[in-house]
């Protein structure tokens, strides 16, 4: 059911956003555009929705996953926000090392190493927004061996309310852009980053169910 | 856990008289050994006792069946020993008229079965050049004895697990895939090789979703996560070699390679998502083959079946395809391996590099007594490879566990596969198919 759920938030959204692309006049596609990855969704505060919104370029593309989770928005923001520690709900990352700052603040940077198995070894990346009181956490990816150049990701918690039962719940935005690499397109460089991105979330949800109960 | 712990004693107490009555027959040919080769045998029972887990506990009691056959006085200090004694005396008579019809009778299934009861194998792993070793080797020779009225027949079972993502999923598999194709094997009356690999693979797969009723090894980091790890997984090539038949059973893009006659002939095919077949399966069951690296799933893992990996099901599946192949006198040799190898060596220069050493060994006329390999030693050496550091490699020196013309064709492969630039662990394993013709010693 969360994955059933999940999957049609996530068909609206990217609907809603193909509908504000496709708003643009057609000479104008070739020029940046500023993407709004939350339109759609109910129950969005303004906050979240500012942070979704993306300024795409015209090599790139863009997604947005969303993860429902019954656990307290303090418990899932005390795992996603340890920048220094991925490996913790993210199981595509063996190892984490900060190399520039301190984990914390903006502007650390982090190496890293990818699990085998994978088409990637490890990769550099930036904390770019780090909000506890809004619970918004963004990092780019400024190198690495990967061929996800210019990712950009940013991902939000909030306490969103369900229309058919009325109970409250946390909801988990992740939304990105990123280069489309040559020798694919943006279909298919959209469904591997939210394979990856949905995997992460599904495993963050897990963890911080289970980690509620037992506290 | 406690269920299934009660379940494993109940297997072990359930098979324990089987095992004791096959050992008394087994017991009475090894009885002919010359007093050279009962040394190795001594020593192969003080490594044992230092063994533990329910399979090696069999292997112990076998020996000590076996001694206790030979006359040794082991002195007999608890109920269920006198009771082990009691079937061995029932066995001894009616073994020995069996003993006397085959002499007698079928001399030539005699000296097919003495062949069987001694498989030569070796087995190389290296780490090379990646930095963790995920690969896992499983050798289990005689771990299915099949007795009927007219005949008696042992299974060698082999393994090959090349793991990513962690290493605890190819572990898993190394330490309970051949018992439960024992089970399936066992409990199988008609033989139906492709239904009971695939109940096995099953069943595997599914108690490395459930890893955390288990317990891992230290060496795996993923003791420091969520038990819910969904994105590991292990390829697994299996051969059971019997009397007359091959079977290999393969999930993942991990090789069996038979050398027949000269030749090279693949007993499996590696599943890679681009292969038309899965390429259809896959898209039929809604995912897709993305280009990413080479053809992956989803752009993610580059293999179309594989044990675990449960966050890409249904695309990645667990199902192996079997092959059953029928073994004739022109079979030289199996060669199992890891994709570390087959994608830098091709099957023919593996094959023509493996009768060299063969050939060469052979032709000096080196014939040593050859004890029976327990399973607790391959689980040692399983072991020290994983302690190995990058680029080394187990030696060869050890030849009363593994023949030491396939120890030397299995690290000739890897030092091959190293050679040209291989970028991931090599696992080899070569398994000696000719027979060999034993002098009677009755």
């Amino acid at each position: 059911m969360p994955t059933s759920i999940q999957f049609q938030r996530s068909s609206t959204a990217a609907e809603a956003a193909n509908a504000t692309v496709r708003n643009y006049p057609h000479h104008h596609q070739k020029q940046v555009q500023k993407v709004s990855l939350t339109r759609g969704m109910a129950d969005v505060p303004e906050h979240v929705e500012l942070s979704h919104t993306h300024v795409v370029g015209p090599s790139q593309c863009f997604s947005v996953v969303v993860q429902d989770v019954e656990a307290p928005v303090s418990t899932v923001w005390s795992i996603l926000s340890r920048f220094e520690h991925p490996q913790a709900y993210k199981h595509f990352v063996k190892s984490c090392h900060v190399v520039i700052g301190d984990g914390r603040e903006v502007g650390s940077v982090r190496e890293v190493r990818v699990v085998s198995g994978l088409p990637a070894a490890f990769s550099l990346e930036r904390l770019e927004i780090m909000d506890d009181d809004r619970h918004v956490i963004s990092f780019s990816v400024v190198g690495g061996d990967h061929r996800l150049m210019n990712y950009k990701s940013v991902t939000t918690v909030h306490e969103s309310e369900e229309d058919s039962d009325g109970k409250k719940r946390t909801r988990v935005v992740e939304s990105y852009v990123v280069d489309v690499p040559a020798g694919n397109d943006k279909e298919e460089t959209c469904s591997f980053a939210d394979t990856i991105v949905r995997c992460n979330l599904q495993s963050l949800a897990k963890l911080a169910e289970n980690t509620s109960k037992f506290s | 856990m406690a269920d299934i712990c009660y379940e494993d004693e109940t297997s072990a107490c359930e098979s324990r008289p089987l095992w004791s009555s096959r050992k008394w027959r087994i017991g009475v040919q090894r009885f002919r050994m010359s007093p050279s080769e009962m040394n190795p045998t001594a020593s192969t029972t003080e490594e044992e006792d230092k063994s533990e887990g329910i399979y090696n506990k069999r292997n112990k009691q076998e020996e000590y069946d076996f001694m206790n056959c030979a006359s040794s006085s082991p002195s007999q200090s608890s109920p269920e020993e006198e009771s082990v004694s009691l079937e061995d005396s029932d066995v001894s008579i009616s073994d020995g008229n069996s003993s006397v019809n085959d002499v007698a009778v079928i001399p030539s299934k005699k000296t097919v079965k003495e062949t069987d009861l001694r498989p030569r194998y070796g087995v190389a792993s290296v780490c090379g050049r990646r930095r963790d070793m995920e690969d896992a080797v499983a050798l289990h020779p005689s771990f299915v004895r099949k007795q009927t009225e007219f005949s008696r027949t042992r299974w060698h079972y082999f393994g090959v697990y090349d793991g990513h993502g962690c290493s605890h999923v190819a572990a898993r598999c190394k330490e309970r895939l051949h018992e439960l194709v024992q089970e399936e094997a066992l409990s199988d009356k008609k033989e139906e090789w492709k239904k009971m690999m695939e109940r096995s693979f099953t069943r595997m797969d599914k108690e490395v979703v459930r890893w955390g009723e288990t317990v891992m090894s230290a060496n795996c980091r993923c003791e420091l996560q969520t038990p819910d790890c969904d994105a590991v997984g292990s390829t697994a090539v299996v051969s059971v070699i019997t009397p007359e038949k091959i079977i290999v059973a393969n999930c993942g893009d991990s090789r069996a390679v038979l050398c027949r006659n000269g030749k090279a002939v693949p007993l499996s095919t590696d599943h890679k998502p681009d292969r038309p077949d899965e390429l259809d399966r896959i898209q039929e069951a809604g995912g897709r083959v993305i280009y990413w690296d080479g053809a992956r799933v989803l752009g993610v893992l580059a293999m179309s079946r594989a044990i675990g990996d449960n966050y890409l099901k249904p695309y990645v599946t667990s199902e192996p395809e079997v092959t059953v192949t029928d073994r004739t006198e022109e079979d030289e040799f199996l060669i199992l391996a890891t994709d570390g190898l087959w994608d830098v060596v091709t099957n023919e220069a593996a094959c023509t590099m493996v009768r060299m050493c063969l050939n060469r060994k052979s032709g000096r006329g080196r014939r040593r007594g050859e004890t029976q390999t327990p399973g607790r030693r391959s689980e040692e050496e399983g072991k020290e490879e994983e302690e190995k550091v990058v680029g080394s490699r187990k030696n060869g020196k050890r030849g009363e566990i593994t023949d030491k013309a396939c120890t030397e064709a299995s690290v000739l492969l890897t030092k091959l596969a190293l050679a040209k630039h291989s970028s991931d662990n090599v696992s080899v394993v070569v398994i000696d198919l000719r027979r060999r013709r034993k002098r009677h010693v009755a």
